[in-house]
């Protein structure tokens, strides 16, 4: 009897699990037939991608990559509920995650966000022909930072960065250098020097703060100063670097070899500490203790300095940050701004919610949350709030006197900053690439090979 | 008995016949992008009305492998799904242009042979070869070491046992900044400047932080196969006047051959596949100045973060995957040798 008990209790549990597996294995086999969709040629697969779960009118949702502004972005979703109904939610993704490979990964397992973040031409690119194109909004007239390719107006700007020479300029006027005087590799060198002489009396740790680090702070170097290279001192829409670059990764070895020497200046007077094994808190947190006169990062460390380390800046007296020119080459007197990454809306069954939100987010409103909570600075031209950043003044005011840049390294090809150049910088740092010379053919040679793969 | 039986192949045929209709229409639905909430319930009925009239189908030549069929077709359904559909799918991207969402075109050899023509790969091929043999030698050297030393009876033997173990539990990424605070911000101290900037000294140091986290894994299997030495065997080694010399090189090593092997492939096996380590500590940084007359950034990245930088980092999912293809190659190869060895081990014991 008590045999056969024990049997059947076995044998239920065979058929329960049985049935678990049963039930299990419906999700496995859409795992498994979403790739096979794949197959389908380019042009169909935007049609069969709509999310099951998310598509069914009862919301949307919004992959942000700025994980600091996870908060503020749920607020405005929040608010944004309350008056439409619609629920939007917020994915925030940060700290070392590869967002468009978390996309890839969402797309084949057919949970594609609605709105979703992209950074560049190859992030674009990947999502071809299945981006709604949205110049027909409203917005779409009121600013001029709108990502645009062949398949029309396909990014909504939400925030302006600047890449320049940011400084203390409490410690600058203490030590009697005017910011304004750096137009050119001289007078840059001249400020360095004084400062770098005073650097007791000024409690100074090191003139700039620039740091090489190639396994974390690539992009810092590769991308983000390699920039200057490209842009710097160029109208807006002169693109002669960058398609210089792109046609099989040629540079201009004399405009080069000036910034190289710029490099080298930066080497020569930043932390030792710093140069070749620190981090970016290390970078932001020296900077803002005033313990750097510069440092290389640009106006996105506002948010840090005011948040993560505002004690440390507190106690620094809350000095006044500028933003002078990398004034490599004599007449460079410009700043590098544009939208470090757009909203991208896919085309599936919520584009209509989608879109309505991206207006609303344009407009007063909408606005009035991304400026004034998130410290965004605003594409807009319409839009009349100034965020409260140590940056947005120095900001506006290249901008006003219509002495920006734009960020054509955008265009570099995909993981330029990380498998190239990122090393160089550090190499010259730590002197195996001896001087601006050598680090200007290093970089010829290796840019020469990247895009020859 | 006769009409039953027939009544019974009707019935089963039925039952099979309602099955494979309901489950070719869930799929249908399924790749079709149906939304109806039936496919779930089609998809599950079809499937245990398909192996009920499998069971009952009246046959007793082949009624046994039936049974086995059904038994083990939870785990072969699993099995295929989660390994053989994405491996075979897998080596059809490597032909292809894929870029994670979608391909064009089907290429043919054309990422293998862009992938040998890389100089980068080749660095990256060589330095894992260099450093599965390193850390083969090493981390067994070490291991056995204090294995011998774990079972030497000194006391707190227990204590120190745990010890060495327990690196082994911090996850590799973890554990990569771990140590990278150290080279980057304590060992910085002696070294003047950080072990893990420069190629060479880079590699040193992946080697270390392996070493220290591999070395007390391999030590427990040393310490197991010591303590099940026979006893007698020493005693009669100790009666016979073998020093501790002699009884560690005539008697404990020779009985510890298979444990040897075992470890011996493990290591190389786990350190061929080294990547958490890898990326915490350096992410493959570090620079090679002439290489095939080419200047590399990538000194040390070994072939598992190179094929995951390929794809995600370069955004070449198809080159990617062709490298992968050669990774599982080089591995399948070193598992054959080693089931082989130690198949012969086994019967030689």
């Amino acid at each position: 009897m008590k045999k056969k008990v024990l049997a059947l209790i076995m044998a239920g549990t065979m058929i329960f699990g049985l049935a678990a597996c049963g039930e299990a294995a419906a999700p496995v086999a859409d795992a498994g037939a979403a790739p096979a969709d794949d197959a389908a040629p380019a042009g169909d697969a935007s049609g069969e991608a709509a999310a099951p779960a998310a598509s069914s009118g009862e919301g949307i949702r919004l992959v942000n990559g700025k994980i600091e502004v996870d908060a503020m972005l749920k607020e405005a979703a929040e608010k944004y509920t309350q008056e439409t109904g619609v629920v939007v939610t917020i994915e925030s993704m940060g700290g070392g995650v590869n967002i468009q490979d978390t996309l890839k990964g969402y797309y084949q397992a057919d949970n594609m966000p609605d709105i979703f973040v992209c950074g560049s031409d190859a992030d674009f690119d990947n999502w071809k022909g299945m981006l709604v194109d949205m110049s027909g909004e409203a917005w779409a007239s009121d600013t001029d930072a709108a990502y645009k390719n062949d398949g029309g107006t396909v990014g909504f700007p939400y925030t302006t960065e600047a890449i320049g020479l940011a400084y203390n300029a409490d410690i600058l006027e203490k030590a009697g250098v005017d910011p304004k005087s750096i137009t050119g590799p001289d007078a840059m060198k001249k400020a360095f020097e004084t400062l770098d002489s005073k650097k007791d009396e000024l409690g100074l740790t090191a003139v700039i703060g620039w740091c090489t680090e190639p396994k974390d702070l690539y992009w810092s170097t590769g991308s983000h100063s390699f920039a200057n290279y490209i842009d710097s001192g160029l109208a807006r829409d002169d693109t002669k670097y960058a398609d210089m670059l792109a046609d099989g990764g040629k540079i201009d070895e004399t405009r080069f070899e000036h910034y190289a020497e710029m490099i080298g200046l930066f080497n020569q007077y930043s932390d030792p500490a710093l140069l070749t094994s620190g981090t970016y808190d290390q970078q932001i947190l020296g900077f803002a203790s005033g313990k750097y006169a510069f440092v290389t990062q640009g106006s996105w460390i506002g948010a840090t300095m005011t948040s993560d380390d505002a004690d440390a800046y507190k106690e620094a007296g809350n000095f006044k940050c500028g933003m002078a020119p990398y004034a490599f080459e004599d007449g460079i007197d410009t700043i590098l701004t544009n939208s470090p990454s757009w909203w991208a809306v896919f085309d599936n069954d919520n584009k209509a919610d989608s879109l309505a939100f991206l207006q609303w987010l344009a407009g007063e409103e909408g606005q009035e949350i991304l400026v004034k909570k998130a410290g965004f600075i605003s594409p807009f031209k319409s839009c009349t709030f100034i965020a409260d950043d140590p940056f947005a003044e120095t900001i506006s005011e290249y901008t006003a006197a219509g002495k920006t840049s734009s960020w054509h390294w955008l265009k570099n090809k995909s993981g330029l900053d990380q498998n190239a150049l990122g090393q160089l910088y550090a190499d010259y740092a730590l002197g195996s690439i001896p001087d601006a010379k050598a680090f200007t053919s290093t970089v010829a040679q290796v840019l020469q090979q990247y895009y020859a793969e | 008995m006769k009409t039953n039986t027939a009544g019974q192949k009707m019935c089963s045929l039925i039952l099979l016949a309602a099955g494979i209709i309901l489950l070719v229409g869930a799929l249908i639905m399924d790749f079709s992008g149906s939304q109806s909430t039936l496919r779930g319930p089609m998809l599950v009925i079809g499937a245990v009305s398909f192996f009920v009239g499998l069971y009952f189908f009246p046959t007793l030549k082949h009624h046994r492998q039936i049974v086995y069929v059904i038994f083990l077709f939870p785990l072969l359904f699993t099995f295929a799904v989660t390994v053989i559909i994405p491996l075979l799918l897998g080596i059809c991207y490597s032909f292809t242009d894929w870029t994670g969402i979608k391909f064009t075109q089907v290429v043919g050899f054309a990422n293998y042979i862009a992938m040998f023509k890389d100089p980068a790969f080749i660095w990256s091929i060589l330095i894992t070869f260099i450093f599965v043999v390193m850390n083969m030698i090493l981390v067994n050297v070490t291991a056995f070491l204090l294995a011998l030393l774990c079972t030497s009876g000194l006391p707190g033997v227990g204590f120190f046992r745990a010890s060495y173990f327990l690196p082994n539990l911090i996850g590799g990424i973890v554990l990569g900044y771990i140590w990278q605070f150290v080279f980057s911000n304590v060992l910085i101290n002696i070294t003047k400047i950080s072990w893990l900037v420069q190629t060479k000294t880079a590699l040193a140091a992946i080697v270390v932080v392996y070493i220290w986290q591999y070395a007390g894994y391999i030590m427990l299997i040393y310490v197991t196969g010591l303590t099940q030495i026979p006893g007698d065997v020493l005693e009669a080694a100790k009666i016979d006047g073998a020093n501790a010399r002699q009884t560690l090189f005539e008697v404990k090593i020779p009985m510890l051959a298979s444990t040897f092997t075992i470890c011996t492939f493990l290591t190389l096996t786990s350190a061929f596949k080294q990547f958490d380590v890898n990326m915490a500590l350096t992410n493959g940084t570090g620079s090679v100045p002439n290489f095939m007359g080419n200047y590399l950034s990538n000194g040390t990245q070994m072939l598992a973060l190179n094929i995951y930088n390929t794809a995600i980092a370069k955004n070449s999912y198809a080159l990617g995957q062709a490298k992968a293809v050669l990774f599982f190659i080089i591995l399948a190869c070193v598992s054959l040798v080693q089931v082989r060895i130690s198949n012969k081990r086994e019967v030689e014991l």
